[in-house]
């Protein structure tokens, strides 16, 4: 993005002049059109063969481990997976009746929801350019099906702000019609008086007047916005003489200061654009996916990593496993994807410049609740399949409806997703207060919500043991400094995994970096 | 995102001005919400990891209580609540330099620690004029 032309730095002026006349809502919308997103860069798995049957331990099958053992194997490679839970996926996790989890410090805890009912405590959307996920989706016919994530007749509840709109729900659709309307009316009255006229190329004016009455649907002469049938009915038009009551447009002052604006964007960041998915049944599909294609036993389950030691030769990894007996795995290369924030304080036999590296990442505190809902009462009462309800509350950030079981009896929404010092707070109350919490914010958005809580499960993924974190955030001095360091091997040992990757908190990061660590790996087997 | 990030704090701000604003017109004003002690800050941001204990959790997250670093240069240790360290995020945008000061200094005289107290000059110090970047995450982060 670097650009120096004549050609941006008006480009600016106009931005900036968009801001006197439209408010910071828009000049925040041309600001993000400047921005750029961070695309997933190979679309395959690597071609491999000729292992010949060396020894490779894989630490963790989460989706980084699960990748690198599939490759690998395939390639001929003779593959060991230690993984320290009894379970193998990591953090592409789903809880569903009887899934258990006791957080560092925390209660115990079992998942009570209904047979059927689930919810993704970890990843829980795949955008349609993570082609490595897509990839190992079709390939080990894992269904997928799609997620809403963005829905225009949901809600934004901002009680932060002032004004009539503050503390109320209100429809996205009323939202974006109302400031784009209103925004874009006033730029075409500016353009009209000839204010802009400096911007403007021979024939641009009339084009991008054109362009402004679409956006907003504006009036056909004078450029007003009046509302416009997007923004929902008061009574919707039906059969017979009933052609519908229009809603009428907010106050621009009172949207304004409703600050619900911020929800919106001229285009969705990319890693949040539609198409999205999910697989079918929960995010654990996918590992299941991977186990059904491994040969069987190459997993080890319960065995927590306890020494990385190495030589010229070989890795030497002790474990302690579930019974409390300890042994070694002696392997020619080590793909390690344990967490950095686990890993920092494991005993590991690698250069100190390495060990420094490790610990120049920090981890995301985040959390999330699922609620098991008597009835859909957001589609059955407010028509609302899937999407999000935003807060300025981030406490709560958003609540998220199922993109599964539409009109079924039941459901499982997602009551709060909160990140950093938020995340910290929040998980530091007792499973039942913050079911209690998450709960009365609900409440403020549907007079149905506390009626029809039926259980919860909880996660902060800062205190789950062989996670302690959410996912990798790398500052831009870690990035400099240690992020290229952790990319290269340490004698035989190599780490993989979202942390390693432009990716952080996507499964795609740990495939993705899987693929290019084990393809090194090769690389140097075959040298 | 990053910016609807930013946005929700100023409005954050924004909300806490409005609560102020009102509690002083009020006859008879709610009694100003008053500064939370050490103690019940410490609980609410910190003990979901370190434990109202001060004990931490081996392994994960580091003893508060009867630690060396803690009761070290107070400097160091408002340095790392502003910016955060290993597991640890930052707190800089969340916490102003008097709640920073207030937990640290029950920190560093809670069970059985005694150094000596963090005054907000020393957060404002540390925190200098440049402000940490937050971290990514926001409303839609992964």
């Amino acid at each position: 993005m670097v650009e120096s032309s004549a050609s941006s730095l008006s480009r600016r002026a106009f931005i900036e002049r968009l801001g006197g006349i439209g408010g910071t809502g828009l000049v925040l919308a041309g600001m993000s059109a400047l921005g750029f997103g961070i695309e997933s860069a190979v679309a395959a798995p690597p071609v491999l063969s000729g292992g010949g049957g060396k020894k490779v331990v894989i630490l963790g099958s989460g989706v980084a481990g699960l990748t690198s053992a599939y490759e690998l194997s395939n390639a001929g490679y003779d593959v060991t997976v230690l993984e320290a839970r009894d379970r193998v996926g990591g953090r592409s996790y789903t809880a569903r009746k009887g899934t258990q989890l006791t957080e560092l410090g925390g209660e115990p805890q079992t998942c009570n929801f209904d047979e059927g009912y689930y919810i993704n405590p970890g990843p829980w959307r795949i955008p349609y350019h993570h082609r490595a996920y897509l990839h190992y989706a079709k390939k080990f016919n894992v269904p997928l099906e799609l997620f809403n994530n963005d829905n225009d007749h949901s809600y934004s509840y901002f009680d932060r702000g002032s004004g009539p709109l503050n503390g109320k729900a209100i429809r996205k659709q009323e939202i974006a019609a109302d400031t784009r309307g209103y925004a874009t009316e006033m730029l075409a009255k500016q353009v009209n008086q000839g204010a802009l006229d400096a911007e403007f190329s021979p024939g641009d004016k009339e084009l991008f007047l054109a362009y402004l009455r679409s956006e907003g649907y504006l009036t056909g002469k004078d450029f007003k916005y009046v509302g416009t049938e997007g923004r929902g009915f008061i009574t919707d038009p039906g059969a017979g003489l009933n052609p519908g009551v229009p809603s009428k447009p907010y106050a621009l002052t009172d949207i304004l200061h409703s600050n619900t604006w911020a929800t919106l964007k001229s285009v969705s960041d990319y890693d949040q654009q539609r198409t999205m998915f999910q697989p079918v049944g929960g995010m654990d599909q996918m590992p299941a996916g991977f186990v059904r294609n491994l040969r069987p036993h190459i997993i080890r389950k319960g065995h927590v990593v306890e020494k990385i030691a190495q030589d010229a030769d070989k890795v030497i990894v002790s474990y302690v496993d579930d019974k409390g007996q300890r042994g070694t795995v002696v392997a020619d290369y080590c793909i390690c994807t344990i967490p950095l924030s686990v890993l920092r304080s494991i005993d590991m036999q690698v250069t100190p410049a390495f060990k420094k590296a490790i610990s120049g990442v920090s981890y995301a505190p985040v959390g999330k609740i699922g609620l098991q809902m008597k009835r859909r009462f957001w589609e059955e009462d407010h028509a609302i399949y899937g999407g999000h309800v935003y807060f300025d509350n981030p406490d709560i950030s958003s609540i998220a409806f199922p993109s599964t079981g539409w009109l079924g009896p039941k459901g499982v929404l997602l009551g709060y997703y909160q990140f950093g010092t938020n995340a910290a707070k929040i998980s530091a109350k007792s499973l039942a207060d913050r079911q209690a919490f998450a709960v009365a914010e609900g409440q403020k958005v549907f007079p149905q919500y506390a009626e029809n809580v039926e259980s919860s499960f909880s996660i902060a993924w800062h205190r789950v043991p062989h996670n302690l974190g959410g996912w990798a955030e790398w500052s831009p001095d870690g990035r400099k400094e240690s992020y290229p360091i952790l990319n290269e091997p340490d004698g035989r040992i190599y780490l993989a995994g979202e942390h390693l990757s432009y990716l952080t908190g996507w499964q795609e990061g740990g495939m993705e970096s899987a693929w290019q660590q084990i393809t090194k790996l090769h690389k140097r087997v075959h040298a | 995102m990053a910016d609807f990030g930013k946005t929700v704090l100023v409005s954050a701000l924004l909300g806490l001005a409005t609560v102020l604003v009102a509690g002083a017109a009020s006859a008879q004003p709610a009694p100003a919400a008053a500064p939370m002690d050490g103690e019940t800050m410490f609980t609410q941001n910190c003990s979901a990891c370190h434990q109202v204990t001060g004990k931490g959790i081996p392994g994960a997250f580091p003893a508060l209580a009867g630690d060396a670093f803690v009761a070290g240069p107070p400097e160091t240790v408002a340095a790392v609540v502003l910016n955060g360290r290993g597991g640890m995020p930052t707190f800089a945008k969340d916490l102003s330099n008097d709640e920073i000061a207030t937990i640290l200094t029950y920190v560093r005289s809670a069970w059985g620690n005694k150094a000596s107290p963090v005054t907000p000059a020393i957060v404002a110090k540390v925190r200098g004029g440049d402000m940490v970047e937050p971290p990514k995450g926001s409303i839609q982060a992964h």
